[in-house]
């Protein structure tokens, strides 16, 4: 418990950092709204009006005082260009981005496993060299693209016209399946190169480990040896990278599929926000996005602690 | 749609995107006739156009009773109540009410009687405006400070759209996402993706007339309108608006058949287009779709910021001169049939000025040298006033980061390479977002930048105020331009109605801002339209906007056989 709360208390100097650079950032280098707020033909008087009702006028303290005040009331305020509450929106958008980003990061990682064990097994062979060149034609093509070309291959009357385009009109299973599938595949084939090469380069230095060797000498199968011990022994980077992309996934991953594919989700609406200035929002997806990352650490070293015994000693 | 809105408020409705759904949610006192060309207003929410009276000041209009906003939880009981007289009066306050950040304001700033001391005084909505009175709960007076021959069609815009007061104090800050009108449809759902709207099923009972709205039978008679005569509009049960920023996406979505109608991007072009002059749509697709090629309601222009001394105004007389010299040997350096044909696939219209073709002020007549090439002229002038390689002032030109952007401005440097400007000395003044370039141009911090304007209604009048110099940045005249000439004539012409004598003031307006070098102008982009010819619609991204949700609808005859 003791380790949790010092965990959680570095947890919360990480939100203060992040929270005051990214809002510095926002304050000082971000897009003004005032501009593409005042609409045509303002006079300095409706600039300064729009500005004070922005509340820019106010000192940097005051309102990085007021950004935590909100974050940790989670009284996340309105948008600035909507004026829909921020909560709506995050509670609005977040659910349609986990379901459009969690299959494909799921398989993306199963598979970037499988293949990388593959690799590892038949290191320095065809099939790892296959599997290589494979990942890095996967790194090198754009992921707007993929998109592009799934779309017209997967979803249009030039390829096999089997999925809509486009949209998020999910009602059940099938509707979900019928919308999910081409950004799943998307994201599977951009991530698989990253993934099996990242997880390739763990189990090669796993499998060149000394206890290795001793399962090959007592006569172990290379099945066993491949998941009982280069697998479980390889969890700790593993789960480091899985645990660790999951907010960057959410927040950013999601942004070109969901922007092609015409989906409202999170990433769509923050990079709005970006682009926009809409402080309010960016501020709460900045904050909440640190706080994750807090209870991510967390739960990442509580599951060190289960898939290795050693770490808690 | 190729944009989003951010907002469904009138008071922020003042781009396409944001229009053409808040026309359909709300009700405008005036709109224009869906079919006729040039542009005509017919009335909307008004009984019938407005009583001026002789010197012009005093405009009465009468409002449709027992038109009503749609049922919605502001309203006690959930039942939508009569829109009156009072509550238009309250929209337009609203526009001047600081808190609101209206996007509209400028439109009647300066003109009605006592509304801008309103806004001083408070905004207080208890308080009455003398020039903003509802007289009874049908009619409404506005007393104008000076004549303003447009008002009519300002009441055509979204921004003056009529919004209840119960649902803005409901909904207080979330009210720009829970619009509540008298519109044709009602909304059911609005996202970064899209928006779907909703037939309101307590819109009244208008039959449709084809010669009211002006149908033309020459033109328009293969859009399978006739079958729609006489039905009550909207016509569509549910309308269904994808925001579809990115090109591929939008055509990939329409060719797939999950769009029904879309703007086609200029990448797509050679792709559609049989011809260019005219445009004509391909055979395999005119047999799907039908295909309308429309002039914008705008133009693009470049314009120098004659606040910079370095290339405009000059407190030295000499140098005055030679930067107007200057000014002149870059506009003929300018190569706009280039620039048609590399970014608007040669089918935008390029015109000398600041009178757009769309308007019916544009003179088809007039002198085209403005906007011809001539590199041995541009040169000559250059060295008849002493510029030099070595002397040249280094050109910043602004523009928000995109490869477009980046490729236009290459474009413009190789132009102005030929006419003996060195490459170093053009340079590129990159803005990460289109907010920070608006900011930049708007404070005077760029020399050269290009913007668009859309039209706000089809009257020269619009653009002129574009350099008018009192409208100098943050206004709109971003070219800061600010010759007497032109603000005398502007002044002069504020308050005239649309004559011939009006029309020729404009046209001499426009020669003395080509003769002083100040912008490089202009074209205005053909836009392709198509939609499936199972519907019975005319689409249109001008004056008429999204009025025409209103009156799509699936014809119940016979189609005409494939055309244009």
């Amino acid at each position: 418990m003791r380790y949790v709360m010092r965990k959680l208390l570095q947890g919360l100097l990480l939100v203060l950092g992040v929270t005051l650079v990214s809002f510095a950032l926002m304050v000082w280098f971000g897009p003004d709204q005032t501009y593409t707020l005042v609409g045509k033909n303002a006079s300095a008087q409706q600039i300064e009006e729009v500005r004070r009702e922005l509340g820019y006028h106010e000192p940097f303290a005051q309102r990085y005082a007021d950004y935590l005040r909100e974050l940790f009331t989670l009284d996340l305020g309105a948008s600035n260009s909507s004026g829909e509450r921020v909560s709506s929106i995050i509670g609005r958008t977040l659910p349609v981005t986990l379901a459009l980003v969690l299959p494909g990061f799921v398989l993306g990682n199963l598979a970037g496993i499988a293949l990388a064990l593959a690799a590892a097994h038949y290191r320095g062979r065809w099939p790892d060299r296959l599997i290589s060149l494979l990942s890095i034609a996967g790194m090198s093509i754009s992921f707007l693209i993929v998109i592009i070309v799934f779309q017209v291959l997967l979803s249009t009357p030039y390829g096999l016209n089997l999925f809509p385009v486009r949209g998020w009109q999910v009602t059940d299973f099938t509707s979900y399946l019928r919308y999910v599938t081409v950004p799943t595949l998307a994201l599977i084939f951009v991530t698989l190169g990253y993934n099996t090469r990242f997880y390739r380069a763990v189990f090669v230095e796993e499998a060149g480990r000394e206890h290795i060797r001793a399962a090959r000498a007592f006569g172990a199968p290379p099945a066993v040896i491949l998941w009982k011990h280069v697998l479980k022994n390889s969890m700790l980077p593993i789960l480091t990278r899985v645990m660790f992309s999951i907010p960057m996934v959410v927040v950013s991953g999601s942004l070109l599929i969901e922007s092609y594919f015409g989906i409202p989700g999170v990433g769509k609406v923050t990079f709005d926000a970006i682009t926009s200035g809409d402080q309010p929002v960016l501020k709460a997806v900045v904050g909440l996005t640190a706080i994750a990352f807090v209870f991510i650490q967390v739960l990442t070293d509580l599951l060190y602690r289960a898939v290795d015994p050693r770490v808690a000693r | 749609m190729d944009g989003a809105p951010s907002t469904l408020d009138p008071a922020h409705a003042s781009n396409i995107y944001a229009s053409f759904l808040v026309v359909n949610l709300y009700d405008t006192l005036y709109r224009y006739k869906y079919l006729s060309r040039p542009y005509e207003l017919t009335p909307n929410l008004a009984t019938s156009m407005p009583q001026v009276s002789e010197d012009g000041l005093i405009y009465t209009i009468h409002l449709k009773p027992g038109v009503r906003f749609a049922d919605d939880p502001a309203f006690s009981g959930g039942k939508g109540r009569e829109v009156l007289a009072a509550d238009f009066v309250y929209s337009i306050k609203r526009q001047f009410d600081p808190a609101t950040r209206a996007q509209g304001a400028w439109l009647w700033q300066g003109r009605i009687v006592g509304l801008d001391e309103w806004k001083e005084d408070g905004s207080d909505y208890d308080k009455v405006i003398p020039g903003l009175r509802a007289l009874d709960d049908h009619t409404v007076q506005i007393q104008l400070i000076a004549p303003f021959p447009q008002l009519t069609h300002t009441l055509a815009q979204a921004s003056s759209a009529v919004v209840p007061r119960e649902a803005v104090d409901y909904y207080g800050k979330e009210f720009p996402v829970h619009p509540v009108g008298s519109g044709p449809y009602r909304l059911s759902r609005f996202d970064s993706a899209g928006a779907v709207l909703l037939r309101n099923p307590q819109f009244r009972q208008e039959p449709f007339d084809l010669a009211a709205e002006g149908f033309d039978p020459k033109t328009q008679s293969r859009y399978g309108l006739q079958t729609l005569q006489g039905r009550v509009p909207p016509f569509a049960d549910r309308i269904e608006v994808e925001f579809i920023a990115e090109d591929a996406a939008r055509w990939n979505a329409f060719i797939a058949g999950e769009t029904d109608f879309v703007k086609v991007p200029v990448s797509q072009f050679d792709q559609v287009l049989a011809s260019r002059e005219p445009p004509l749509l391909r055979k395999d697709l005119a047999s799907r779709f039908h295909m309308a090629a429309n002039l914008e309601s705008g133009f693009v222009h470049t314009d120098f910021n004659m606040d910079d001394p370095r290339i405009g105004y000059n407190p030295d007389p000499a140098r005055e001169h030679r930067n107007k010299a200057l000014r002149c040997a870059i506009i003929k350096a300018f190569d706009w049939r280039q620039r048609n044909e590399v970014f608007y696939y040669g089918i935008g219209q390029v015109f000398p000025g600041i009178i757009p073709p769309i308007t019916p002020e544009f003179d088809p007549d007039q002198d085209d040298s403005p906007i011809r090439r001539d590199v041995a002229a541009a040169r000559k002038l250059l060295e008849e006033n002493g510029w030099t390689a070595e002397n040249l002032p280094t050109l910043e030109y602004g523009f928000p980061a995109s490869v477009t952007e980046r490729q236009m401005f290459e474009q413009l440097r190789s132009f102005l390479g030929d006419i003996g400007y060195p490459p170093e000395k053009v340079r590129p003044l990159t803005f990460a977002t289109y907010g920070d370039y608006a900011r930049a141009y708007l404070n005077r911090e760029v020399m050269m930048a290009t913007t668009g304007w859309t039209m706000d209604y089809p009257d020269a009048e619009n653009t002129m105020q574009l350099f008018f110099g009192p409208n100098a940045s943050p206004g709109s005249n971003v070219a800061n331009y600010d010759n007497p000439e032109f603000n005398r004539l502007y002044r002069a012409t504020s308050t005239m109605p649309r004559t011939p004598e009006r029309t020729a003031m404009f046209r001499e307006m426009n020669r003395t801002v080509i003769d002083d070098c100040a912008t490089i102008s202009g074209i205005s982009r053909t836009l392709i339209l198509l939609w499936r010819r199972d519907f019975a619609m005319l689409p249109d991204r001008a004056f008429v906007g999204g009025y025409f949700f209103r009156f799509a609808g699936i014809p119940t005859g016979p189609e005409e056989e494939p055309g244009r």
